[in-house]
């Protein structure tokens, strides 16, 4: 799945969504978030920082680190289980994000961070590379 | 016992506005009314409009529970860091300032609730439970827009524009990536000189067959000959192209 994707369809103007769109990219690339971005699809445990514990499928992780499960059995800090459909964690209470043992690390984050070049050049204006640019003579 | 304070429902920003929707605070029923999720911040109003507000910077968690095992109904769950206690959070963010003054520990914004884990569990329970799933897609959207302003793990300083990544890679920033032949020439590297010299053999060959076929290129034309750059470089071997009427 695309960075694209994880930005807040924001409907308070297009700048807006464009100013997160690449900030959040530069941020993504430019931290481990890329990973967990990668790990889209996949059954993984995520621990909070007040201890509690949910394993859920990956629906989406962003730049922030805020990460969307479906499916999840939530373990809370006291010990109890609960099945919830679908689960928002704030970035700022993650304190890990388990790494299924099959999941391959290094490729995970070749393979994002060659999405978000992929995104960006598509994005430039005129697309493409911007060394062939138009010659007037 | 919460105490609702007389608060006007959000006009502007309003996500998703449900009605019907009883709200539990802690296992506190405090009645049916109507939820509104807002871009600036969530409330729930009771008929008599009283009412709580919730910042989304304090909001650690949401979810849907459709598993009626845990709880007999199925409901958006909401867990806020910190407690509600006797005043409205919104009551309370507009306190802060003045926290030394009324505050008894247990209502302080911001960090130091973090330390003590003390947590707040509310409870949404819509009248109509397909809702469910657009409440908490319109929570997920009020939440990125709030990311937290105490991250002090990333490096939250990338405010600039957009870059060419391959400009920045290989430092030519400030210089134009083509050239016009006379000018290109002194600006190689030994590398770039033996490229070009090899580039210009093979295009020497090609051009010699395009040569006998009365100068006019045809369609076999590789791509990579279109662009301006390798026209001029063409011109160098075989000048007579200039002025030659080039039918496409």
């Amino acid at each position: 799945m695309e960075p694209e994707a994880a930005q807040s369809p924001s409907s308070s103007g297009k700048p807006v969504e464009v100013f997160n769109s690449i900030r959040e990219r530069t941020i993504t690339e430019n931290s481990m978030v890329v990973l967990l971005q990668g790990l889209q699809g996949q059954v993984t445990t995520v621990d909070l920082r007040d201890e509690s514990t949910a394993r859920g499928r990956v629906v989406n992780v962003d730049a922030f680190m805020n990460v969307r499960l479906e499916d999840v059995l939530y373990r809370d800090r006291r010990g109890q289980l609960a099945h919830l459909q679908d689960l928002f964690i704030t970035g700022r209470n993650v304190r890990y994000v388990h790494i299924p043992d099959h999941v391959d690390i290094m490729k995970t984050i070749e393979s994002q961070l060659a999405k978000i070049h992929r995104v960006r050049n598509f994005a430039s204006e005129g697309g493409g590379r911007r060394e062939f640019a138009k010659k007037t003579k | 016992m919460v105490l609702l304070k007389s608060l006007h429902p959000p006009t502007e920003g309003v996500r998703h506005e449900q009605a019907e929707t009883t709200a539990v605070i802690d296992g506190h029923r405090l009645g049916c009314g109507t939820l509104y999720v807002a871009e600036t911040r969530l409330s729930w109003f009771d008929g008599s409009g009283m009412g709580f507000s919730l910042e989304y910077p304090t909001i650690s968690l949401h979810a849907i529970s459709r598993d009626v095992s845990a709880y007999p109904q199925e409901h958006l769950y909401v867990m806020v860091n910190g407690k509600l206690s006797d005043e409205s959070e919104a009551e309370m963010a507009e306190k802060a300032a003045d926290d030394d003054d009324d505050n008894d520990g247990s209502s302080s914004s911001g960090g130091d609730d973090d330390d003590e884990g003390v947590i707040t569990e509310i409870r949404f329970v819509p009248g109509d439970k397909a809702s469910l799933e657009s409440m908490f897609s319109a929570m997920c959207e009020c939440q990125v827009l709030h990311p937290d302003p105490e991250d002090d793990d990333s490096d939250n300083d990338f405010e600039g524009e957009e870059y060419d990544v391959e400009e920045a890679e290989h430092g030519h920033g400030d210089i134009p990536t083509f050239y016009t032949c006379d000018e290109g020439l002194s600006a190689l590297t030994q590398e770039g000189q033996a490229t070009l010299e090899r580039l210009e053999g093979m295009l020497a060959e090609s051009v010699a067959q395009q040569y006998h076929m009365a100068g006019v290129r045809t369609e076999e034309t590789k791509p990579e000959f279109e662009d301006g750059m390798e026209v001029d470089a063409a011109a160098m071997e075989a000048g007579q192209f200039e002025d030659a009427d080039v039918e496409h």
